[in-house]
């Protein structure tokens, strides 16, 4: 039993942090998510994941024939914590590459796919920028319903069909998509497949679809007869829904240590605030009430580090987090909301100010949480979703849907 | 980064798993609720003889020297079967401090008996309140004669029926700092002018209201620096609210078992009541806050044994074991339903058991308050 971080973690974080003093501009806005970069933060965006990708932080944890440094789980979820903590941008590069089609092509994709497509993404380039096509407009949580259809044709594989809440897609060069290669499978789960297509290729169009702020995230992508080459096929035909299973692993595991960071960081900038604003000649930080909601926030926020923690020493043990990392998730998610509950009500009027105004407070962080948080408790799998998966796998329940 | 515990710490584990749930099942923990003494001497004696009262003391004092892992080990296993007796008053409250403060010849003359099993401890401190700050303590201990005397009431004194020596906390000096000019008396229990009033609980555990009236005590009998008492409180505070948040944990994690387990064999609408997903999420929530707060608890227990300052983690610890014991062994009762309400169940020993642990070293609002002050509010 050993809860610290070695020396290595240690200068790591120093490192972090002098990185992010070098190339963040003071008055950059962080939204936490890279696919929420605007048309013009964007390039500043990959210019940091170029950076990231050239001080080797970018996919630390993979192997160094395929740009990684070899670094221990450990090291990528410090990274990850202080990344957001510090507010860099471009860790995520875009999203999808560096957190899971990076780690799900190591563990079932051809080494010509390894070859072909994790170096792009180890060096931050915009040809390493990847989307995700799971969901669609009848295959939200029943992600099984999915009728994305692949039809083999000599070694080719015919795409069509219609993938909606796709992140990023209008930035990505890749997407990850998953289609269904055996309609007539007894079971649905038995007839899906996960194919590489490349975003350029005839056939594919985007359309934006903007969030309840306005705010372009996500996309609605058309197939119409998109040609894949049959190379492209991951893993194997028709095992592709118990390959993702695996891979929404990945993409859940860090999600608790960037909320992590970024609370922490949050939490500070409240107890500075709640000292520094007075309200009837009585510092903020006197109220009772407000000490406590803070205070509140700092215990789960523990909580989520230790939860992070053990999913990152898991992992180094060999372990694929299936119900840990819905676990992080669930957990994180509840922390956002609370987080973002408790920094508007301490804001009070001035949490209803555009992220952007003059007027803003703390440049507008707290508000944005409050009208992101929703959404990542959506997105990779709904709190909901990620309870049953939990039920089932961990306490060994029945299926509940 | 280590979440593993050693072979030895994982055997003790399930030795004290197996021993616990042979010589105490719930039957037997139901019996001593009603029993006068509240503990069991045989189990208490087959305790001493495998060491866990001595766990940690030295060989010197007949221990083992294991470490502070160990000891919370065994808490949480105690809270998960409910152990009912002295255990955590005599080691936790008082065997740890005298261990840090007591001078040699207290520490030979009394820890030995306590690793033996022969002698039982509690601690006196708190008073009319039932909280734990300094200013809540008023009982007094004069210096007449080269004497103590000490005059004072103490409330919610555990396990104060059976003990057979008290560590009494009383002001020796009266300033205008609370935690300043404060004592800490080793008091036998017979001394003439102690008396001890039961206080009846819905916990199963023994409460006590404990008198003092011109109580005689010599100088050698003062455990620490006269004055400097507050840092042996502090010193309590930090130790055994780790281990009273280990036994909470333990106790949650008895409660999932028993209400998962329920969940799968009890039939509605033909289905077991597990497949419904508001009765799942209600288990997974449980899983979640419990498996947090058994890494806050390794956490704090770990930051102790080395040493590292982390009043921050202990405060957080407590206030989390506060929370999630009580939504855990509610939701614990709502999943059995109306058998998880009657006395012949067992999972309301449990519900029952919330109220002491949570108001035990401190409730919810002092630890949030510790932690407001920690993070720099």
């Amino acid at each position: 039993m050993d809860f610290k971080l070695g020396e290595k973690e240690d200068a790591l974080r120093e490192e972090i942090r002098k990185f992010a003093k070098a190339e963040i501009p003071p008055d950059f806005i962080y939204n936490f998510l890279d696919e929420e970069s605007r048309d013009e933060d964007w390039a500043f965006t990959m210019s940091i994941s170029k950076k990231l990708a050239q001080k080797g932080w970018l996919v630390m944890a993979w192997p160094k024939k395929y740009g990684g440094q070899e670094a221990s789980y450990l090291e990528q979820m410090v990274m990850a914590m202080e990344a957001t903590y510090w507010g860099i941008p471009g860790l995520g590069m875009g999203i999808s590459g560096t957190a899971w089609v990076g780690p799900s092509l190591m563990m079932y994709g051809s080494e010509e796919q390894r070859q072909k497509y994790l170096p792009l993404i180890a060096a931050g380039d915009p040809d390493g920028v990847w989307c995700t096509g799971y969901s669609e407009p009848n295959a939200g949580s029943d992600f099984a319903n999915i009728q994305t259809r692949a039809i083999r044709e000599g070694d080719e594989y015919i795409v069509n069909g219609q993938k909606v809440w796709t992140s990023c897609a209008h930035r990505a060069r890749w997407c990850w998509i998953a289609v269904v290669t055996d309609p007539n499978a007894a079971k649905r789960q038995h007839g899906i497949s996960l194919l590489i297509v490349d975003m350029k290729s005839p056939g594919i169009s985007i359309r934006p679809l903007l969030n309840y702020s306005g705010v372009h995230i996500f996309n609605e992508v058309f197939f119409d007869n998109v040609r894949v080459p049959a190379a492209n096929l991951v893993g194997q035909e028709n095992r592709g829904w118990y390959q993702l299973m695996q891979s929404l692993a990945y993409e859940r595991h860090s999600v608790g240590a960037q909320i992590y960071g970024a609370g922490k960081r949050m939490l500070e900038s409240l107890v500075e605030y709640a000292a520094e604003t007075k309200e009837n000649g009585v510092a903020l930080s006197q109220n009772p009430v407000i000490r406590h909601k803070l205070a509140e926030r700092a215990v789960e926020l523990e909580t989520l580090k230790m939860l992070s923690y053990e999913i990152a020493w898991k992992m180094g043990q060999g372990v694929i987090p299936i119900y840990e990392a819905s676990r992080n998730k669930a957990y994180g998610d509840c922390l956002q909301e609370r987080m973002a509950n408790t920094g508007t009500e301490i804001l009070g009027a001035y949490s209803q100010i555009d992220q952007n105004s003059k007027f803003a407070r703390l440049k507008g962080a707290i508000q944005h949480l409050y009208l992101l948080f929703p959404g990542i408790t959506i997105a990779a799998g709904t709190d909901e979703i990620e309870k049953n998966i939990i039920g089932q796998f961990k306490l060994g329940l029945p299926k509940s849907y | 980064m280590d979440f593993s515990f050693s072979e030895q710490q994982n055997m003790l584990r399930s030795e004290a798993r197996r021993f616990l749930a042979r010589e105490c099942p719930k039957t037997k923990v139901k019996e001593l609720e009603k029993d006068e003494k509240g503990y069991d001497s045989v189990v208490w004696r087959n305790m001493a003889e495998m060491g866990w009262m001595g766990l940690v003391f030295p060989e010197e004092y007949g221990g083992l020297n294991a470490d502070f892992i160990d000891l919370m080990i065994l808490m949480e296993e105690m809270g998960r079967n409910i152990l009912p007796g002295p255990f955590f008053s005599t080691v936790a409250l008082c065997a740890l401090p005298i261990l840090e403060y007591g001078n040699d010849s207290q520490k030979a003359e009394y820890l030995a008996p306590i690793g033996r099993g022969e002698k039982i401890w509690t601690l006196a401190m708190t008073e009319l309140s039932g909280g734990y700050g300094a200013s809540a303590i008023k009982a007094e201990a004069k210096l007449e004669g080269g004497e103590f005397v000490i005059n004072g009431e103490k409330m919610f004194v555990p396990d104060a029926n059976a003990a057979d020596y008290l560590l009494v906390i009383a002001r020796t000096a009266k300033g205008k700092v609370p935690d300043k000019g404060l004592t800490f008396f080793i008091v036998d229990a017979r001394k003439p002018g102690t008396s001890i009033e039961t206080i009846p609980t819905l916990t199963g555990e023994r409460q006590s209201k404990v008198s003092f009236k011109n109580v005689k005590i010599a100088k050698e009998d003062i455990l620490g620096k006269v004055g400097q008492g507050w840092d042996i409180v502090e010193y309590i505070m930090r130790k055994a609210t780790v281990l009273k948040c280990a036994e909470v944990s333990g106790a949650c994690q008895a409660v999932l078992d028993m209400s998962n387990t329920y969940a799968k064999e009890r039939m509605q609408f033909g289905k077991p009541i597990g497949s419904f997903q508001v009765i799942q999420h209600k288990l997974v929530d449980m899983l979640i806050d419990i498996e947090g707060l058994q890494y806050l608890v390794y956490e704090a227990a770990w930051l102790l044994s080395t040493g590292a300052p982390c009043d921050l983690q202990i405060a957080i610890t407590k206030a989390r074991a506060n929370e999630v014991y009580r939504s855990v062994a509610l939701s614990g009762v709502k999943i059995h339903g109306a058998i998880g309400f009657t006395l012949d169940h067992d999972i309301g020993l449990y519900y029952r058991r919330v109220l002491g642990a949570e108001s035990c070293l401190g409730d919810t609002d002092l630890h949030l308050e510790k932690v407001a002050v920690n993070i720099g509010l």
